[in-house]
């Protein structure tokens, strides 16, 4: 890869790259690079929310965002949504209520939907139904009809101390 | 590690998915995310004309890229030739091109970048040829021939084809020309339903290694690994032997992934390169080259008598298949079989005409043309309703086949719950409260119903279930699970049968060397079919159990029982009992022979009756074992706009048992909203052969803000005599009555009868506009 | 291809006057099309580290100044829009979804000129102005003379938006702003952005732009001035929604024909502001 060097903040942990192009997105790096490969490439466009990621605590787009302009940034992906230091096999609450509610199918927009339930879990509690369906509009599912996974993450909100 | 509610693990537990957590986590592998040492990837050259003869090719410029390892044309492909139904596509275009979008060259380097840009280097001589954008174009006098070669290709059945036309199909029961005179009501309308994209999230891919003694191991995205390692031998004229077929996570298909992609473009380039080639095509590729639900034209004409029994129908239908026959011809067979719907109609004509085109190809899509007919057929129920004055649920069960009754073609029909469906669909929408509901300012509210049936017996299928030493077990079936859940189904099938917790048996991922041959995940097939083979070979696992035991404990077979947690005892004597691991190392090390149960069989119950009805090329000689449904959808209409939206939706299903109730309900949930998407705002759109919106961008499917939270799941249990604990198919039927019942309810709002999808704010308008022809 | 991540605006302006220069905001439209390989910049100058584009603020009068920067979210959060300037909230909380709003900017948005999103026509009924900086200076650009069409705005090559400036809307009006689209998120089949004031029975503020129907949003401001003073029924709503239906241009896509946009638009001009007057006349 052609490029600069730059150093990205992902999952609390410091991960320099030798070389990025200007075009290279962030989706790119973390699967390539990195091999964090739980942020998966639906579309490229932004549109079907299978890469989304949280960079600053907000959940955006990492097939839009470009690798060099992440610099300095705090970027979690669904592989750091369980806290360092957990058990080995632990799971964060949302995690637990999705798989435990019959919540996913294929699996393949479901990285992208945790980090956008993650995010709203932090902001209110509990979460009503309409709140999780806006909270979610970003995050295309063709397997579910939405209903078990709004349901899974109220529940997780619900369940919060 | 957190552990998962797994409780219960039996049959009717909604056991969470086995694969949940590596999903939850990110870890779960699909196709993208794999990687093999050494491996090169591949970009496609894709055609930009519709109808070309390819004159010649210069890849002189896309060589010279620095990092590519190889360019390879038609002229470096054989000349075989694939096909589920007519063996009319070759693996990449070669001679000429047929659609926009068709593979033309494919380049092989060290990273994706390289290969596309490579890729667009490569310059390729073409001479126009007229185009065939539409069936009718395609069907006029001076057409240009789509296959030159149609009559001499190999065809898996007695395809009527000539011309364009890839295949006709007709099926008639009683006489229907004669009937029409019976009627006191006669209901004719013409239908439209648009291509649909599966849009499965994830874009397909696959990835190919070739070892030393030119042997290939093949992953990729795919409903079927059968169908794969079957395609790719054809068009590559390859023995089965020299390609093994493995599958990674799916990332859904939904008839996307059943027939092949681009895998035979990167087993050639594998062959070629000697090293691991991967293909991952980008979404507007995903769009432009793999395939749609059909397009179809429906012509339909249903009649009654004065009481509402339904006397006589007719359909005909018009399918563009695309440039490839792919599953097209039975899409077209399929969807004249379930024109009748599930009613007893005495004189019924069912015809259609599949015809190529210079578009992409169409085929397998959730429902395989059923859900276009039920749209036509079930909008024409509601109609006659409205004419006679009848209620449409009455109507419908008045007219619902009954139990013992054959369906159209003569096909046996073992279990039926559709009167269950009706009425518990009926009690729970609150149906008596009228169909038009109380609306907020400015919309208008009302209910629609639809009824349907869908198969789930078909193809062949086998299990093969291993004792471990400890007495754990291995199931391994061929099955793809495509996100669907039949690994857990069929696990929980497995356990229930022996017995035994649902983690002490595993299964095994579908491979071509390893596993029993399974058609595909597809025609929700699986939990019938599969199942079946899985509890039959579970069966022959527990007779050697108690034959073991039965030679230790010196008794007879028929006196030993198999006991939970995976023991076998003597029926009445708590304390005379073994544990399977005991008898697997009895087994293993001593007598008999590891245990091992297999089943193979294949559905072999015909379709036709010659006795009651005629057929001509029709695409499946053997299908049947019916799942019924009914389907109630509250919609809302904007006064303002004419945009629907469904607000509440009643789906009862009659799954004969559901295994995993909580994977019912997302099959269910699912189905609906992706036929949601089909009867409201999902269009491919076409200008002339060129799809013009090959984006997310531009092709809309439902957010979660645009689907119903409350999608109320019924499920019906009409057991099937036969059927895996009763159970049969769920995978489609939840679609299959939604834009039906999506129709009626905004034909009941705004007084007129819409015949086209998707019924968009558009066509909502001005159907509220003008005057209403709904009675 | 270049990357460079100036930290003023000064240094953003002098890195813009390369030949193939592109401002990188929020990402969710420019890398899009990079991604797609519909545009390839020479050079992409990131406004992220560019501070005072990213703040908006509220001044004395009323005024308040929107820097290119914001993000729709916090566009749509934003608690020094009142009365009449709520329109560009509303607009804003329109546009795309949670993790685009996240991402994209007014600024990335406005310069792109979507005739399809969601702030042109907000802008044009706010009465807002566009602040834009080149190496010549600022300079300052009415929203009606910014979107000049598909895809075309008064920006020249070289400039930079600096901010969008909204005025001071007169007490008690209020803002709305509607969007007809396929599904949420998508970009707008047809879109009504109004602000409107109403002393009784008399309309005393009164803008109405229409989106999505035209290459650039549609005002008209003539038919506006005439109604002002005057009630609002029919009649008159009649008399605007002809003259906006007069200035549409609309074509042909894959979202709705030309034909249907002519048609609901002035419906939906018509349903907006009859709830608009509902509104105020509610509120105490």
């Amino acid at each position: 890869m052609t490029g600069e060097p730059v150093t990205l903040r992902v999952n609390g942990a410091e991960r320099p790259v030798a070389a990025v192009a200007p075009w290279t997105t962030l989706l790119t790096v973390l699967r390539d690079e990195f091999g964090l490969t739980g942020a998966k490439r639906g579309c490229n466009q932004g549109v079907c929310g299978a890469c989304t990621v949280t960079i600053d605590g907000e959940p955006v787009r990492s097939c839009l965002s470009l690798a060099l302009n992440c610099a300095d940034r705090d970027i979690v992906t669904v592989e750091g949504l369980v806290p360092a230091g957990a058990p080995a096999g632990a799971l964060a609450p949302v995690q637990q209520a999705l798989a435990e509610g019959n919540a996913v199918q294929c699996g393949f927009c479901t990285p992208g939907i945790l980090i956008s339930a993650h995010a709203l879990l932090r902001r209110n509690a509990p979460l009503t139904v309409d709140e999780v369906r806006a909270g979610l509009s970003g995050n295309l599912c063709r397997c579910s009809g939405y209903k078990k996974i709004v349901e899974a993450v109220v529940s997780a909100s619900e369940a919060r101390p | 590690m957190t552990p998962l509610d797994t409780s219960a693990t039996g049959v009717g537990a909604s056991l969470p998915r086995l694969d949940a957590r590596e999903k939850v986590t990110g870890r779960a592998q699909y196709i993208a995310d794999m990687v093999r040492p050494g491996m090169l990837h591949a970009a496609i050259h894709a055609s930009p004309h519709a109808h070309a003869r390819i004159r010649g090719y210069d890849t002189a410029e896309a060589q010279a890229v620095p990092g590519v390892a190889c360019v390879l044309t038609g002229d470096d492909f054989p000349d075989g030739r694939m096909g589920a139904f007519i063996k009319d596509e070759p693996a990449i275009a070669k001679g000429k091109v047929r659609y926009p979008g068709e593979p033309v060259a494919v380049v092989a380097a060290e990273d994706e970048e390289t290969a596309r840009r490579a890729a667009a280097l490569i310059r390729v001589d073409y001479e126009d040829l007229p185009v065939a954008a539409t069936p009718e174009e395609a069907v006029a006098p001076d057409a240009p021939l789509i296959h030159e070669g149609l009559a001499d290709y190999f065809k898996v059945f007695p395809a009527i084809c000539g011309g364009n036309v890839a295949s006709e199909t007709e099926l008639s029961e009683g006489d229907v020309d004669a009937a029409w005179a019976d009627c006191d009501v006669i209901v004719e309308g013409d239908f439209e339903t648009p291509a649909q994209a599966h849009l499965s999230i994830e874009p397909v891919g696959a990835l190919a290694e070739v070892d030393a003694e030119g042997r290939v191991t093949l992953w990729s995205a795919n409903q079927s690994v059968f169908r794969v390692q079957a395609n790719v031998c054809e068009a590559l004229q390859l023995p089965m032997s020299k390609l093994r077929c493995l599958t990674p996570k799916v990332g859904a298909g939904f008839g996307n992934k059943m027939e092949p992609h681009v895998q035979p473009l990167v087993v050639q380039l594998a062959l070629k390169t000697g090293r691991p080639v991967k293909l991952i095509l980008n979404r507007t590729e995903d769009f432009e080259t793999v395939r749609a639900r059909h397009p179809f034209k429906i012509r339909c004409k249903t009649g009654a008598k004065k009481d509402g029994t339904l006397v006589a129908r007719e359909l005909s239908a018009v399918l563009d298949c695309g440039a490839y026959g792919d599953d097209s011809p039975g899409v077209l067979g399929y969807s004249l079989l379930m024109s009748r719907g599930p009613y007893r109609i005495p004189h019924c004509r069912a015809s259609g005409k599949l015809v190529y085109t210079n578009r992409m190809r169409f085929g397998a899509f959730r429902g395989f043309g059923n859900p276009q007919v039920t749209f036509a057929t079930e909008s024409q129920i509601d109609e006659i309703a409205g004419r006679l004055g009848m209620d449409p649920l009455d109507l419908r069960m008045k007219n619902r086949m009954q139990p013992g009754d054959r369906w159209f073609g003569g096909g046996e029909v073992a279990s039926n719950g559709l009167a269950e469906c009706i009425e518990k669909a009926k009690a729970a929408a609150g149906w008596a409260r009228g169909r038009a509901l109380p609306a907020p300012p400015g919309k208008r509210r009302a209910l629609g119903v639809a009824a349907c049936a869908h198969i789930s017996g078909l193809l062949a299928t086998g299990a093969i279930v291993r004792l471990l030493e400890d007495g754990s077990v291995v199931l391994n079936t061929g099955a793809v699970d495509i996100g669907q859940g039949s690994d857990t189904v069929l696990t929980q099938m497995c356990a229930s049968a022996l017995k035994v917790p649902a983690d002490r048996v595993a299964i095994a991922s579908p491979d071509t060397d390893g596993s029993p041959y399974n058609w595909g995940t597809t025609a929700s097939r699986v939990t019938y079919t599969t199942g079946r083979s899985v509890v039959a070979a579970a069966g022959k696992v527990a007779e050697q159990i108690k034959r073991h035991a039965s030679e230790i404990f010196e008794c007879a077979v028929e006196d030993l029982e198999l006991r939970d947690g995976g023991r076998v005892g003597i029926k009445g004597v708590p304390d005379k009992e073994l544990s399977f691991f005991e008898v697997s190392g009895r087994a293993h090390w001593a007598a008999g022979g590891p245990i091992v149960g297999t089943d193979t069989w294949v559905y072999n119950q015909p379709s036709v009756d010659p006795k009651r009805a005629l057929a001509r090329g029709l695409p499946f000689p053997q299908i049947g074992v019916y799942s019924f449904g009914c389907m109630i959808a509250a919609v809302e209409i904007d006064e303002t706009t004419g945009k629907a939206d469904v607000v509440e939706v009643w789906s009862a299903m009659d799954v004969g048992k559901a295994i995993n109730p909580g994977s019912v309900e997302g099959q269910i949930e699912g189905g609906f909203v992706q036929g949601m998407g089909f009867a409201l705002t999902e269009e491919m759109v076409f200008d002339g052969p060129r799809l013009a919106n090959p984006s997310m961008m531009d092709y809309k499917a439902p957010t979660s803000l645009d689907a119903p939270f409350d999608i109320h799941s019924i499920i019906v249990e009409a057991a099937e005599p036969g059927g895996p604990f009763g159970a049969k198919g769920i995978g489609e039927i939840g679609l299959v009555p939604v834009p039906a019942a999506i129709a009626n309810a905004v034909a009941s709002a705004i007084g007129t009868r819409l015949r086209r999808l998707p019924l968009t704010p558009e066509r909502v308008l001005d159907g509220m506009l003008e005057d209403g022809d709904e009675d | 291809m270049e990357f460079v991540r100036p930290d003023s605006i000064e240094a953003t302006v002098a890195a813009l006057q390369a030949d193939g220069a592109a401002c990188l905001a929020g990402g969710a439209t420019l890398v899009a099309m990079m991604n797609a390989d519909l545009v390839a910049p020479h050079r992409l100058v990131s406004l992220r580290d560019v501070a005072a584009l990213r703040e908006a603020a509220r001044q004395p009068d009323g005024t308040v100044v929107v820097g290119a920067m914001r993000r729709h979210r916090e566009t749509a959060e934003e608690t020094d829009l009142r009365d009449g300037q709520l329109v560009l909230s509303e607009a804003a909380a329109q546009i795309a979804n949670p993790p685009v709003r996240n991402m994209g900017t007014i600024g990335g948005s406005c310069a792109f000129a979507d005739p399809a999103a969601d702030y042109p026509p907000a802008l044009l009924a706010a009465d807002a102005r566009f602040s834009l900086i080149g190496a010549e200076g600022r300079r300052t650009v009415p929203a009606g003379d910014f979107f000049l069409d598909w895809y075309e705005t008064a920006l020249e090559p070289g400039e930079l938006i600096e901010s969008v400036v909204l005025p001071p809307a007169p007490a008690r009006t209020v803002g709305s702003y509607t969007k007809l689209a396929r599904v949420a998120g998508d970009f707008a089949i047809a879109s009504v952005a109004l602000v409107l004031g109403m002393d009784g029975r008399a309309c005393i503020h009164l803008a109405v732009a229409v989106g999505a129907c035209g290459p650039a949003p549609v005002r008209r401001r003539d038919v506006e001035a005439d109604l002002i003073g005057g009630g609002l029924g029919d009649t008159e709503i009649r008399r605007l929604t002809d003259a906006l239906a007069e200035a549409f241009d609309p074509v042909d896509d894959v979202r709705a024909s030309a034909d249907y946009r002519r048609r609901v638009a002035p419906r939906m001009v018509r349903q907006a502001l009859v709830e608009a007057q509902q509104r105020i006349s509610e509120t105490p």
